[in-house]
């Protein structure tokens, strides 16, 4: 909220017949926005009347538990994009997320089986996830190489770096953590779930309601003015690839728990994140990414499978249709951002 | 263990008689299996594979024949999406599960949870105690005979470039430490360190550019005999390598029988030494028979195998063309 009035004082300085001429293709967008919304909601709709079994508490539940893993990663994805702004070609982006969480998990599964506690395993994947979020840092930050293809090349580093440590095998893991997020319960809720919730909660409070929040969206919209104003620019945006190599460790561990294993192929999750967190932003007035989004875009992608399975629709429908929505959303996205390009 | 010996020779010699008489049974029991009213889930962990897509093919096929529902879940090799569509099955309460393939470390707690749930589960090719029952070929005789025919062919001597990639999938390592028993017998045949690694997905490519990589750092002929997997999507790379490298004293053996490879062992100029080929498409049948006997209150023994046949250089005029028409029949390529 708070950022978008800032981003609009930044308009103000506009021209006012480029404002005039945008407004008309800011009400297409809205008009478009709304469509999207409304085309989520339908097919809500649907599954709710027509899958059995769609609504009740068990089902939704084990749909918020099978989406934890890919909303905290949605979560790194969504900071590193608002951070680094969300134009998709020279923005931020973090294609290395789904990668670090395999290497991280790898790394998790793979001390725990050599004898060490959970103590020191969950430190030393939290440190391997944010370590390879500075390396991002360090190549989008210091050496000011585009984040599509930093983050490309971190990809590949974090991919090998597990194979080498895995030998692409599945490497087995149980210890009392895991044990607890398995099968520990509160309130009727399971630990995976409860783990989403608590984990969504901070991330809302942090970027939506404080200061520091404010300022990442000032530095991601309008880096120029974000420095005028005193803020140090690239700390915040190397603050997000750490942070989104943190949410990979996180994610990491509660895969592990998950599969009872760290298991190769943990780079498929990719284009999941991506779609969750761009997806996100058709929630939000001006077409910019917000957790809340982001949360809403994860269970979205999660009813969907869902959804699909109780009507018993093919799963190969679910990428057709997850891949739709998302060239849905770039191109909704692409034409708001039209209507400030032209100003 | 006694018992499990007993109940194995009890299984073989079952499995005999079934062979046997296999046609007389399977007419008499196609008339009596129903699966009218029930609904019957199927996760697999992936159909990129000719094995897996026949046998996936085979349990929707049958289970549509006997007049059940089938809910039909590919989890596109991904074990999140496989975990999260067991999961949500479980929820959907089906009659029974049948369940193929995938990483028992990740699965065997999922499928406890099918148990706990109060369905029935049956699995194709994948040996678990949750299973009521697993209907597979004999992996311990296609290890055996893979193994016996490679060294044959090897004249008792020489180094086998072996992928163990898979060992944690059930049937690999069967099939694996069958391979290592029969070495023990031949300690003249050496598996060259460190072992292979194949790969999903880019299996050929993979395979290709390995073997292209050992045989440029073992440039003699014949340091290297054979070239062995537990499957056989990785012989078809390693067949092309040894050809394209000039080396066609090195041998590749395998196991499924992809139509591909059943070729390839066909043509006599080829360097593909054998193939086990397996019938995954009946493999598949066979289990929804096995689920639609115990919905219907018989008993069922805790695994079935279908015959396979190791089809080499010698045989494979012969045994390979059915095994082809079988392919052809089905659609899948």
């Amino acid at each position: 909220m708070s950022a978008s009035v800032l981003h609009t004082e930044v308009g103000v300085s506009d021209e006012k017949q480029a404002v005039a001429k945008s407004a008309g293709r800011r009400f297409g967008a809205l008009v478009v926005r709304l469509g999207a919304i409304a085309a989520f909601a339908a097919i809500m709709a649907y599954f709710v009347i027509f899958a059995p079994g769609f609504t009740s508490t068990f089902n939704l539940i084990n749909v918020v538990e099978q989406s934890a893993i890919l909303g905290v990663l949605a979560y790194g994805m969504t900071a590193v994009i608002i951070g680094g702004g969300s134009d998709v070609t020279e923005g931020g982006i973090d294609l290395s997320i789904a990668a670090n969480m395999g290497l991280c998990a790898a790394v998790y599964a793979t001390l725990l089986s050599m004898g060490y506690g959970d103590f020191l395993s969950v430190l030393a994947a939290i440190a391997v996830g944010m370590a390879v979020g500075a390396l991002n840092a360090l190549a989008v930050v210091g050496f000011g190489i585009l984040p599509l293809l930093a983050t490309l090349a971190v990809l590949n580093v974090a991919a090998g770096m597990e194979l080498t440590l895995t030998q692409n095998t599945v490497v087995g893991a149980s210890s009392p953590l895991l044990g607890v997020l398995v099968s520990g319960s509160f309130l009727g809720i399971s630990a995976l779930a409860w783990a989403l919730i608590v984990f969504s909660a901070i991330m809302i409070v942090v970027v939506h309601g404080t200061s520091f929040g404010l300022r990442l969206y000032a530095v991601g919209g309008h880096p120029e003015a974000a420095r005028a104003a005193g803020i140090s620019v690239p700390f915040y945006v190397s603050f997000t690839y750490v942070l989104s190599g943190f949410c990979a460790a996180v994610a990491s561990i509660l895969t592990v728990s998950r599969l009872s294993a760290s298991t190769p192929g943990s780079g498929e999750l990719l284009l999941s994140v991506l779609a969750a967190a761009l997806l996100g932003t058709v929630f939000s007035r001006r077409f910019v990414p917000t957790m809340g989004g982001t949360l809403l875009s994860v269970l979205f992608i999660g009813l969907l499978a869902n959804g699909f399975q109780l009507l018993n629709v093919s799963s190969y429908w679910v990428n057709g249709v997850q891949g739709a929505l998302i060239l849905l959303v770039v191109a909704i996205t692409s034409f708001a951002r039209g209507s400030e390009g032209s100003r | 263990m006694i018992r499990s010996m007993k109940g194995l020779v009890k299984a073989l010699a079952l499995g005999l008689a079934a062979a046997c008489s296999l046609a007389a049974i399977s007419s008499a029991n196609a008339e009596e299996l129903s699966l009218k009213g029930k609904r019957i889930g199927v996760s697999a962990i992936g159909t990129d594979h000719y094995w897996d897509l026949m046998a996936f093919k085979g349990i929707q096929d049958r289970v549509k024949e006997l007049g059940g529902e089938v809910i039909a879940l590919d989890a596109g090799r991904k074990d999140q999406q496989q975990i999260a569509q067991l999961q949500t099955l479980i929820a959907q309460k089906p009659d029974a599960i049948i369940e193929q393939l995938g990483n028992l470390e990740v699965l065997n707690p999922w499928l406890q949870k099918i148990r706990d749930a109060g369905i029935p589960l049956f699995t194709v090719d994948t040996a678990t105690p949750h299973a009521i029952n697993n209907t597979t070929s004999n992996n311990y005789n296609i290890g055996a005979e893979i193994a016996l025919q490679m060294v044959a062919d090897m004249g008792g001597k020489g180094n086998v470039l072996v992928f163990n990639g898979f060992y944690s999938v059930p049937v690999c390592k069967i099939r694996y430490d069958q391979l290592k028993y029969v070495l023990t017998s031949f300690p003249d045949v050496k598996i060259v360190e460190p072992e292979l690694r194949d790969v999903i997905p880019n299996t050929v490519q993979s395979a290709y550019s390995n073997v292209t990589d050992m045989l440029t750092k073992s440039p003699e002929k014949g340091s290297i005999g054979a070239v062995w997997a537990c499957w056989d999507v990785p012989q078809i790379g390693a067949t092309q390598a040894v050809e394209a490298a000039g080396r066609t004293e090195v041998k590749t053996y395998g196991i499924d029988g992809s139509p591909e490879v059943i070729k390839m062992v066909m043509d006599p100029k080829s360097s593909a030494g054998a193939v086990a080929a397996q019938q995954p498409y009946e493999i598949g049948k066979t289990s929804v028979d096995n689920a639609a006997k115990y919905l219907a209150g018989q008993k069922v023994p805790p695994f079935t195998f279908v015959p396979s046949v190791l089809i080499n250089k010698e045989n494979a005029a012969e045994k390979g063309k059915p095994f082809l028409d079988a392919a052809e029949k089905a659609g899948v390529k």
